[in-house]
């Protein structure tokens, strides 16, 4: 990293590092979790937090380990990235926000899966709960906001959009993004070998589906 | 052979240690809201720390045991009855086929655990087996028990016949009201400085929505700074957000890993256990110490503790 290092904060047995971007993050967990110094790696929009075990290191101790790793961090470039196509049913049923999304965006409301699906977007981060994507558009859009009511219960698949933001939610929870769409893909699955089917720094693309394909889907799922 | 579950009373799930390393891809800890209390009981009937155990919250529970096995109970509960006789808790038990187990509810305090001298059956996922109940993974079905239900239990053969009993001195206490050291977060300093000093001024009480994820905390309100458009950032168990109506929020076992509200403070390794045991109605007083001090108190307490339970790790 050139420059002046971030100024890291400790707290108790974790280290929280600003960086200044999700790449920067991203890079961060590919450069920290090369060794087996943390026991938690966990990003965060724009920083990253570290967990130590203050038995074996001393917070001190810790917060070395991290400064000789971060003036080795470089943006990650060029590396290649997964695409993962996730379909997405746009109908108004699973679109409550629909109308004031597109209202927020100055676009008409039977325009917005199209202007959606049309966006290359690249997955920032999992957080919230298991499988749960953050995902980042390259396209320049308004500002949405998240709900003034957060919703007591979001379905598992929604897509919510704050603006340059989107989200994908793994399961049934509360939620405060305005949800647009819902995916019949489970995002996070314990089975597979590889339980969530995005990771930080893939390509996502939209693909609108019709309802009758969600609903059939979600049947073959479920057989 | 199984142990069935008569009374599962407000919530009683299978707990253990925490899923660990997985939370960049949003894995939440789960585990024993209280895992001293975990250890101890696991310890007497010859378990790893960390083993899978029947947290009971609040209310009691009680189990008809179809197998022989020893059993041991440590945390909140007021009693233990095996077949309507008074057993003593903190101390190895043995029960055989047909046996019915009662916990008593509890008067101060939240949780209890009631450890098995056999592997229980639990799904597996991520290296773990502990519960996560907002996704419904792990556990039993990834749910809370219900009357009716059977565990499954691999016996231990032959029985154990190892008998032992927690020292008086480390037997843990249960209160209405709590001390918590807590170390400040990466919000405290630029924005929420006085937040962070008025927490400390005064007791906070544990508000009615309390449970594994969290507990909102009432008192005198903290100013806060406006957070609309704060990143998403990572968070742990044991982490005080500080929503924008100022009351703070305490954050449980269940937590989600990256939140959008200020973290004005982080409650020390040491103390974190204590949480576990916090239910509507208690009390709690912050005090603020440094992350060096932290450390050496954390230290101290495992030192302690690994005098009588061997190597063990607290979460």
């Amino acid at each position: 990293m050139t420059g002046e290092l971030p100024s890291l904060h400790i707290c108790d047995d974790w280290i929280s590092i600003p960086l200044s971007d999700w790449e920067m993050v991203l890079a961060a967990q590919t450069v920290f979790g090369a060794s087996n110094d943390w026991t938690e790696i966990v990003p965060g929009r724009d920083s990253i937090a570290l967990q130590f075990d203050p038995a074996a290191v001393t917070p001190d101790q810790a917060g070395q380990i991290v400064l000789k790793h971060l003036a080795n961090l470089e943006r990650a470039s060029g590396t290649s990235s997964a695409t993962v196509v996730i379909p997405v049913c746009y109908d108004t049923v699973f679109a409550p926000d629909g109308e004031h999304v597109a209202r927020k965006l100055g676009i008409a409301v039977e325009t917005l899966p199209a202007w959606h699906a049309s966006q290359v977007q690249r997955v920032a981060m999992l957080g919230f709960m298991p499988g749960f994507a953050y995902l980042e558009s390259e396209a320049e859009c308004n500002e949405i906001g998240r709900l003034a009511n957060p919703r007591q219960s979001v379905g598992a698949g929604s897509i919510g959009i704050i603006g340059r933001q989107s989200c994908i939610y793994s399961f049934d929870s509360p939620g405060g993004w305005p949800i647009i769409g819902r995916t019949p893909l489970r995002l996070f699955d314990p089975v597979r070998d590889q339980p969530a089917i995005l990771s930080a720094g893939d390509i996502v693309r939209f693909e609108a589906i019709a309802k009758d394909t969600f609903d059939h889907w979600l049947q073959d799922a479920t057989k | 052979m199984s142990i069935t579950i008569l009374k599962a009373g407000l919530q009683t799930t299978l707990q253990g240690a925490p899923f660990s390393a997985h939370r960049h891809l949003g894995m939440p800890a789960a585990g024993a809201a209280d895992c001293l209390s975990l250890a101890l009981a696991n310890f007497l009937v010859g378990r790893p720390s960390g083993a899978i155990a029947f947290e009971i919250t609040l209310s009691g529970a009680l189990f008809r045991f179809k197998g022989p096995c020893s059993i041991a109970l440590v945390g909140a509960a007021e009693y233990l009855r095996i077949n309507d006789q008074q057993q003593p808790r903190h101390q190895t038990l043995t029960v055989k086929a047909g046996d019915m187990v009662d916990i008593g509810p509890n008067r101060l305090g939240c949780r209890t655990y009631l450890a098995i001298s056999a592997a229980l059956q639990a799904d597996s996922l991520l290296d773990g087996q502990s519960t996560y109940l907002p996704a419904g993974l792990g556990g039993f079905h990834g749910r809370a028990l219900r009357d009716g239900d059977s565990v499954p239990f691999v016996p231990d053969s032959p029985v154990t016949a190892l008998q032992r009993t927690t020292p008086e001195s480390l037997r843990p206490h249960f209160s209405n009201d709590y001390m918590l050291r807590i170390t400040p977060g990466p919000e405290a300093a630029e924005r929420n400085e006085s937040a962070l000093d008025a927490l400390c001024l005064a007791p906070y009480a544990v508000g009615m929505r309390a449970n594994r994820m969290g507990l909102a905390l009432e008192g005198e309100p903290l100013s806060a700074s406006d957070s609309s458009n704060m990143p998403s950032a990572p968070v742990f168990p044991g982490t005080i957000q500080l929503p924008p109506s100022g009351n703070p929020y305490l954050l449980g076992p269940d937590a989600q890993t990256t939140g959008g509200y200020p973290r004005i403070a982080q409650v020390i390794r040491a103390d974190r256990h204590l949480i576990g045991q916090l239910r509507a109605g208690s009390r709690i007083q912050f005090v603020q110490i440094t992350t060096d001090r932290a450390t050496e108190i954390y230290r101290e307490k495992l030192s302690l503790l690994t005098s009588w339970l061997g190597q063990i790790t607290m979460w």
